[in-house]
């Protein structure tokens, strides 16, 4: 009963959007991209035989490699610098957060200045210390690593705040226990403080290849239409590049690609859950 | 309390995250019933004379910035020469591509706009909608001559030898070059490269490096735009795809793999693989800002740029005068001219009553009335769709103080309208520039030969037009 307004809301913006999506991947689309005539499984069947998606397959994969475990180390990282007593460690605090503040496009927007080919200072630095300017988002070999950075960047802020709250939250009598056991430094970091942490760790890990797999606002912003020899075409972006982007609407093939997503999504969360989860500890 | 709690409550706030996310990641929205559109039939100027009221009329477009101000001001001038009659109300839909989305949708909900401007290559679409009037059964209703618009221009927007849209804003490509670099490395601006074998030589000598090496200003500079490769081809005198530029039946395939794509391909890969052309990739902006900048001492544009590119020749760090030349041919002997590219007016029908068609009929005409398109150009740097907005007095003041805008207009007083500057009409032109211009930017950044990069980026655009085709059929 006091379940119905929560339920209701799922089916509006959950379910319903998800058989429909069922629907359009069995259905061709006219050029209004209103679905048309019921085609079966073809749009299975033409994306497991056309190579593009095994490009876009492979491109997602190394998008949330190259993102997670840099996000979530880095993170730790930091955080754990942070522990140390210094003067105006606080500013540092707030300034390596403060990612988390920013949206997605206003970020994405700032590092196409900074990546501009001829007037921005990424290739200003790299003058300055003699080296060849690089094509940042213009040459295939760059554009998902450029990409890559920017994600990490903007996902860097939440992943600190998670840790910081966690390291907050040891409490501080197993801290001192293992000091008298004679740990200190890097031994202590790493043999008490990271299994403490390792809640948090699986949570970011979780969400953060999620999140990578979602990725959409650097990539639309940096890489329109996947970028230089779509090498940054993941399967979000190809989502939204066979529904919307160039005046395409095939509606049809961009459902096939999101319940692909869904998916991998759903293996990849069950597989974390049952193999990473037994890892961790929680206190 | 801490342990379990904590533990599980992280643990569900992931598998939640994990379900929620992943479900709504492959939402989409959809809409049925479609439109049974048509033309239908062509009201006389009764429909508004009987009308009660004012008739309201909405005009979708994608002109931003200072273009959306010489829009207002279109609007207001002729919402108060029809005071009590006819009231339009504008929007910016967004860029074209955008504005073109939204009208999908709008078909699919019965609320399409009155009027809808649409960019040249959404031409092939907006016919295959089904949803409005071709402006030439209005006029041959009234009997009003369509004589005053620009020929080349008639010729892209007419299918079946009728003129479907009420011609608006048209641009045509030229060469922009760098006065100051040009007589910095002894060439002679008012002698401008010709074609691309000259511009290739000449990017060589404007090509700057520093003592360290690094290149401080590049001789060449474009985007990496399909456009251009339109424009070569046509200046070549070669349709750019089958079936006479899709005009004779629906075009199936594009000619990429020989000719004017293939020299240019090549072209502008061998430039900056030798360092001469600074690749600023397919964002029209970054060329732009580059040759702004004057790190590049040529480029090529639309004279949609002109004002912005004087203005910032004058602005800049070290100074530049800007000059414009003709667009560059891939061979001496070519003879054929530019596409005119832009956009224009749609008056639709489906959906709107006759009233509010003639009313968007009035429209269209005021907008492409010489006094009108005579400010429109000044205000814009778009060119003329009238020609007599030409012969206009503060037009013709207008050209004295922006001497570099007379180059677009000799470049189409020698263009005679022909089959390949008519350009190539493509449901799909949109995605085919796109596959092309990946090709491109494919052989100039990586080992793929021009010959495989083009072939591959063909037979993706068959697949691409044949599926449209059979959608539309």
């Amino acid at each position: 009963m006091f379940l119905l307004p929560s339920l209701a809301v799922f089916a509006v913006f959950i379910l319903y959007p998800l058989v429909e999506s069922f629907v359009l991947s069995t259905h061709g689309s006219d050029i209004f991209g209103n679905s048309s005539r019921y085609v079966g499984f073809k749009h299975f069947r033409d994306l497991f035989s056309d190579s593009d998606f095994y490009k876009v397959l492979g491109t997602t994969a190394m998008f949330t490699v190259l993102t997670v475990l840099p996000g979530v180390l880095g993170a730790l990282v930091l955080v754990l610098l942070m522990e140390s007593r210094i003067r105006g460690i606080r500013i540092f605090r707030s300034a390596f957060a403060l990612p988390f503040a920013f949206s997605a496009a206003s970020a994405s927007v700032i590092f196409a200045v900074i990546y501009n080919p001829a007037v921005g200072i990424a290739n200003g630095m790299l003058a300055h210390v003699g080296a060849k300017p690089v094509g940042w988002l213009t040459d295939p070999k760059w554009v998902l690593l450029s990409v890559v950075v920017v994600q990490i960047w903007l996902t860097l802020g939440y992943n600190v705040l998670v840790l910081s709250a966690g390291v907050a939250a040891i409490p501080a009598d197993i801290v001192e226990a293992a000091r008298l056991d004679g740990a200190k430094g890097w031994r202590l970091h790493l043999s008490v403080i990271v299994p403490l942490l390792s809640p948090q760790l699986f949570f970011l890990t979780v969400v953060s290849t999620i999140n990578s797999l979602q990725a959409f606002t650097a990539i639309r912003v940096l890489a329109p239409e996947g970028g230089p020899g779509g090498k940054a075409m993941t399967l979000v972006y190809a989502i939204y590049n066979k529904g919307f982007e160039n005046g395409n609407s095939d509606l049809g093939t961009a459902s096939a690609y999101a319940i692909v997503l869904l998916f991998i999504v759903l293996i990849l969360t069950a597989i974390q859950f049952g193999v990473l989860e037994r890892k961790v500890f929680y206190r | 309390m801490g342990r379990t709690l904590h533990g599980r409550s992280l643990r569900a706030a992931a598998g939640l995250l994990a379900a929620g996310v992943a479900l709504t990641a492959c939402s989409s929205s959809s809409s049925k019933g479609g439109s049974s559109g048509g033309s239908g039939s062509v009201p006389g100027a009764d429909a508004l004379d009987k009308a009660s009221g004012v008739v309201n009329l909405t005009f979708w477009h994608s002109m931003k910035d200072t273009n959306q101000k010489a829009v207002t001001a279109l609007v207001t001038a002729f919402n108060a020469a029809h005071q009590g009659k006819i009231h339009v109300t504008d929007t910016y839909e967004g860029t074209y591509d955008d504005a073109i989305a939204k009208y999908k949708t709008s078909v699919s909900t019965h609320t399409t706009p009155s009027i809808m401007q649409t960019y040249d290559v959404g031409t092939r679409f907006m016919v295959d909608s089904k949803q409005t009037i071709p402006v030439a059964d209005l006029a041959a209703k009234d009997g009003y001559s369509l004589a005053d618009l620009q020929p080349n221009i008639v010729n892209y927007y007419s299918i079946g030898g009728k003129l479907q849209s009420m011609p608006f804003n048209s641009s045509m490509p030229l060469l922009y070059i760098n006065v100051e670099a040009f007589k910095k490395a002894g060439l002679d601006p008012a002698n401008p490269p010709k074609t691309l074998d000259e511009l290739a030589d000449a990017a060589k000598k404007l090509t700057v490096k520093d003592a360290g090496g690094t290149t401080t200003q590049y001789g060449f500079g474009a985007a990496d735009y399909g456009w251009f490769v339109e424009q070569l081809t046509a200046e070549s005198g070669a349709p750019y795809c089958d079936n006479d530029n899709g005009r004779s039946a629906r075009a199936t395939k594009l000619n990429l793999e020989s000719g004017a794509p293939l020299a240019y391909t090549k072209w502008w890969a061998d430039l900056v693989k030798g360092g001469y052309a600074a690749n600023t990739g397919r964002p029209t902006a970054d060329a732009q800002a580059a040759f702004k900048a004057g790190k590049v001492a040529m480029n090529l544009e639309s004279t949609g740029v002109l004002g912005g590119y004087v203005d910032a020749g004058s602005k800049a760090a070290s100074p530049f005068t800007v000059a414009t030349a003709p667009f560059p041919k891939s061979s001496a002997s070519d003879t054929g001219g530019p596409v005119i590219g832009g956009a224009s007016l749609w008056i639709d029908r489906a959906g709107h009553s006759d009233a509010e068609v003639r009313a968007a009929w009035e429209f269209a005409k005021f907008a492409a009335s010489a006094p009108q398109q005579a400010a429109w150009h000044q205000a814009t740097g778009y060119f003329p769709v009238s020609v007599a907005a030409l012969q206009d007095p503060s037009d013709v003041a207008y050209r004295q103080q922006h001497p570099q805008f007379q180059t677009a207009i000799d470049e189409l007083t020698a263009t005679k309208p022909s089959t390949a500057t008519a350009g190539c009409l493509l449901g799909v032109m949109p995605q085919a520039r796109a596959d092309l211009e990946q090709a491109m930017l494919n052989v100039a950044t990586t080992g793929t030969t021009p010959e495989a990069a083009l072939s591959d980026a063909s037979s993706k655009i068959v697949k691409l037009i044949s599926d449209y085709n059979s959608a539309v059929s």
